[in-house]
């Protein structure tokens, strides 16, 4: 019972009574203390959970609310309390939130000073419910935590009140709260069989059980809800329209952190509850790989042919978690090594991107590559850190993503998951290199595909100096080019603390990246030098290279109503697989 | 008789989706959502009854008297609290959305519509 | 797509999952017959334990408390979201001349409708504290009776009309009640913390078996959730009924926030 086991609660809970301290008073602050509040509660939590991952190292904390031990009940199996179980991992991944957050107040400050501090009680509130669903280990506490972040995130996408941002709220809500509901039911299916919601015992019921059609099932409804929030196709459609219309400093959250913790939380299930089951296990081998495969294709395609900035770098989102999704399908420690530091590297590099949208809608009042073009020459500063965070999305090699992505190649086995990496990285990076060519380098060539994406102006408050919005940027990428092995051991035990199971590593890693940098450099290069197709044969060459595209557009439709068909798709493919596969 | 409850939950769920898919109006879709909703209901009071059992409210029996699980029943006041959050922000939202596009149609209503 | 496509895709995606449902309906455990020991042990631990009648009660409110202060912050963040989508509407200086205001007609009520409003909202805003303050004996609570007494504040504008029933319900004070609501259960789970014991630990005295004080700690809890119940819905009631009237110049939008700045 020590120091670190008395402050574990503090990582969920201050963040939680200083929002509602903020809201008791909310009539009554005075200006700027919502502020600074804020960003001393997140720069706080990171040292909390940030001293608590290396506290860990020595063993999980284990933390029982309420002291409802596993003692109190005097039966082996049954677990009356909650638990917050602090493990290297979980507590480094809640630290990265905090940090996302901080960096995010930074940016945002003095931004939303007109609405009685609102927006900072939705953030720290978003705060407390990632940190709770990171560290926590009981299976509805994980729904709870879930649902407040939800909550949070719809309510952040709404808050611009323009046309499309409410539309794209009203999606994210639908799709993300039909998720939520499945995930009730996957837990009430588990409950039902296992008769706990403890992770650990659960995983100890089910191991001891043979295959059980309950099981499988309340598995398939809780990935199901963990994929539409980690958008992985075909969960995926509802991500490009609501990161596409937040506010910047909230897509800075959205697409950095809140939509890989899906992902994290089901790596976390897979490792702590269904490891035993044989017949999930083959799921998340197959059906999983497949889906990161179609994610990070699909992803990488749909941000190539964008020319509205924050849906481009939504889309590259996608893509990336794909990559994520494959890393975790392999279950293994390299896979997870892998996963940790491309979510800390992607989210770092993204944040720094859409923060980089956020300054050009506070300037020019666009994020459109086209309308935009040569008008960024004056604030260059801008332009390097994009072209930088570009070349890093990409594949170059050095820095974070670089090396989880060595990791992710480490652990995968199979040449359909190489090729989805490099297309998905290499699309992606290529999207954004060419919008820096064209907004900050008056760089041209004939639009092609991303002529026909959607777009709109919009407009975002620009009442912040530019150096105070380039300096979270500066200490992100900073951050994001750090070797990752700097951390080698601690990644070790944090990886393996989730994850023990040790694969044979694949080769060809460093091939595979060269490939990919490559292609990340030829492919905006050729599009850049493009000129207007004249001959006849240039004109179909250009319509057939447009035509799939096309259908990819008409496919993301932005209704609601066909997103919703196809998550019941997605939930069949998972369900009809272990029927029938 | 034994699986009823779940054949009930099963169904208000995909008539819940029906809804929702073949929607021409925000509210009406919102209702769906409420209908998928009590199928989680349906099914949590379910997991937790036990036959001949009362209401875990030991006030008028004593203490050990057969009663049903009280921690499904807490989960589904979770869920209930859950539902109203979500509906009360989902009509703000679509109250919203009427007054930017005077109609609440889903085939009509689209974030970031492509150039004409 | 179209409706049309829509179901054509849909079908098939049921179909599958139907087959799979019955799958798993077969392999329920036997309905009325449940595997769980958790409910049970709760059953018979909670009374001895804590002095406590009301099971849900004992689970919401100690065994499982930082779900519900989990649930509870749901609440308050969809409801400080509604006001943020609402915005600019919430007229707090404009009670004077409210009931006239251009848009909103002025509804002469009965004597009859006034009296029984009166008379009603009382006696539910009573019996909602009543079922809060008797949430650990007897089936009822904080959210509960929250949300009852709350609805007294719908018949108070239905009987007196919009301009009083703003003069009685100010947004600032109801947030405030809210906020303090949810600050109350967070300190009760951070406060033993201080003490040495673990978070949201039961410390207080836990009084006697079926007395209006019993479960110690939960008490406290429980009416915060009231508390901070009613202020939530009260928040939700005045900020959509700001919505019955016609926008004015000056109200806050979308467009004149941008520019403003």
């Amino acid at each position: 019972m020590g120091l670190a086991h008395q402050l574990t609660p503090f990582a969920a809970l201050l963040p939680l009574g200083v929002a509602f301290l903020m809201l008791a008073l909310s009539h009554w602050l005075p200006p700027r203390s919502a502020d600074v509040t804020s960003l001393v509660v997140s720069l706080g939590l990171v040292v909390l959970c940030g001293w608590l991952a290396i506290e860990s190292l020595h063993g999980p904390i284990l933390h029982w609310f309420g002291a409802w031990t596993p003692e109190v009940s005097g039966k082996p199996d049954v677990m009356l309390g909650i638990a917050f179980s602090v493990d290297p991992a979980s507590a480094a991944v809640a630290a990265f939130c905090a940090l996302l957050f901080a960096g995010s107040f930074v940016f945002a400050w003095g931004y939303f000073d007109k609405v009685h501090a609102h927006f900072h009680i939705l953030m720290l509130l978003f705060l407390a419910a990632m940190i709770g669903f990171c560290l926590t280990r009981d299976l509805f506490n994980l729904f709870v935590w879930f649902e407040l972040m939800g909550i949070a995130a719809f309510a952040l996408t709404a808050y611009p009140l323009g046309k499309s941002s409410l539309e794209g709220a009203f999606n994210f809500t639908v799709t993300n709260a039909l998720g939520s509901f499945l995930m009730l039911a996957g837990v009430g299916l588990l409950y039902a069989r296992t008769g706990t919601l403890d992770f650990v015992t659960m995983g100890r019921v089910i191991a001891s059980v043979p295959p059980d059609p309950v099981i499988a099932g309340g598995f398939c409804l809780l990935a199901t809800a963990l994929l539409t929030k980690a958008a992985i196709v075909p969960f995926h459609m509802w991500l490009s329209d609501a990161h596409a219309v937040a506010p910047s400093p909230v897509s800075v959250i959205f697409s950095g952190v809140m939509v890989s913790l899906g992902l994290f939380g089901l790596l976390k299930l897979i490792a702590m509850v269904f490891a035993g089951d044989a017949q999930v296990m083959m799921l998340v081998h197959v059906v999983l790989f497949w889906l990161g495969v179609a994610t990070a294709v699909v992803g990488g395609l749909m941000a190539w042919a964008q020319r509205h900035l924050k849906r481009l770098l939504a889309f590259s989102t996608i893509a990336h978690l794909g990559v994520m999704l494959i890393a975790i399908a392999s279950v293994s420690a390299i896979g997870t090594e892998g996963f940790l530091v491309y979510l800390v590297g992607h989210g770092l590099v993204k944040g720094t991107l859409f923060m980089i949208a956020g300054i050009l809608l506070a300037r020019f009042n666009s994020v459109d590559e086209l309308e935009l073009y040569g008008e960024g020459r004056s604030l260059w500063p801008a332009g390097i850190a994009m072209g930088l965070a570009g070349l890093l999305l990409g594949g170059l090699p050095w820095g974070l993503l670089h090396d989880a992505t060595d990791s992710v190649h480490a652990g995968n086995h199979g040449v359909a998951g190489v090729v989805a990496i490099i297309v998905g990285t290499a699309l992606t990076g290529a999207a954004v290199l060419r919008a820096t060519g064209r907004i900050f380098l008056r760089w041209s060539g004939v639009p092609a595909v991303e002529l026909v994406a959607p777009t709109e102006r919009e407009r975002e408050k620009g009442n912040r100096p530019l150096w105070l919005m380039l300096l979270p940027c500066v200490v992100m990428l900073a951050i994001a080019l750090l070797p990752a092995d700097l951390a080698e051991s601690f990644l070790h035990s944090a990886a393996s603390g989730l994850v023990a199971r040790v694969v044979p590593h694949e080769g060809g890693g460093t091939l595979a990246a060269a490939i990919t940098f490559a292609l990340t450099i030829l492919i905006p290069a050729a599009s850049l030098l493009r000129r207007r197709p004249i001959r006849k044969f240039a004109r179909r060459a250009v319509e057939a290279e447009t035509a799939p595209f096309y259908a990819l557009h008409v496919l993301h439709s932005g209704r609601v109503t066909d997103y919703v068909v196809w998550m019941m798709v997605g939930l069949a493919v998972l369900a009809g697989w272990l029927k029938f596969g | 008789m034994n699986v009823l409850a779940w054949c009930v939950a099963a169904w208000l769920l995909g008539v819940g989706i029906y809804g929702i898919v073949t929607s021409r109006h925000y509210v009406h879709l919102i209702g769906c959502m409420t209908v998928c909703q009590s199928a989680t209901y349906v099914l949590l009071l379910g997991i937790g009854f036990r036959w001949g059992a009362g209401a875990p409210i030991f006030y008028d029996h004593p203490p050990g008297t057969p009663a049903v699980d009280p921690v499904m029943q807490a989960l589904v006041l979770t869920d209930i609290v859950v539902s109203a959050s979500m509906t009360a922000l989902l009509l703000a939202i679509a109250l919203q959305v009427h007054k930017r596009r005077c109609t609440l149609d889903p085939q009509h209503l689209r974030p970031l519509r492509p150039r004409e | 797509m179209n409706r049309y496509w829509r179901l054509v895709l849909l079908a098939p995606a049921l179909v599958v999952l139907a087959i799979a449902a019955a799958q798993v309906i077969l392999a329920m455990p036997a309905f009325g017959h449940p595997l769980s020991q958790y409910g049970t042990t709760v059953n018979a631990l909670a009374p001895v334990l804590r002095n406590v009648s009301n099971m849900v009660a004992a689970v919401n409110f100690d065994v499982r408390a930082i779900d519900t202060l989990g649930e509870e912050s749901m609440l308050i963040c969809a409801v400080t979201a509604t006001v943020i989508l609402l915005r600019g509407r919430r007229g707090e200086d404009m009670t004077e001349c409210a009931g006239k205001l251009h848009g909103r007609e002025w509804l002469e009520r009965s004597d009859a409708t006034v009296l029984m409003c009166r008379l009603m909202a009382t006696t539910l805003f009573l019996y909602g504290a009543y079922v809060i303050l008797h949430g650990t004996i007897t089936p009822g609570g904080g959210f509960q009776g929250g949300a009852i007494a709350a609805s007294s504040f719908v018949l108070i504008y239905l009987g007196e009309g919009y301009s009083v029933s703003r003069d009685l319900l100010h947004s600032e004070v109801l947030a405030a009640v809210e906020g303090l609501g949810g600050l109350v259960f967070a300190l009760a789970a951070m406060v033993p913390l201080a003490f040495g014991y673990a978070a949201a630990q039961n410390v207080l005295p836990l009084g006697n078996w079926k007395d209006l004080y019993s479960g110690g700690t939960m008490v406290v809890v429980n009416a915060a959730v009231g508390v901070a119940v009613i202020g939530s819905f009260g928040v939700l009631l005045v900020e959509f009924l700001e919505e019955t009237r016609a926008p004015r110049p000056g109200d806050e939008d979308d467009e004149t926030r941008e520019e403003g700045a």
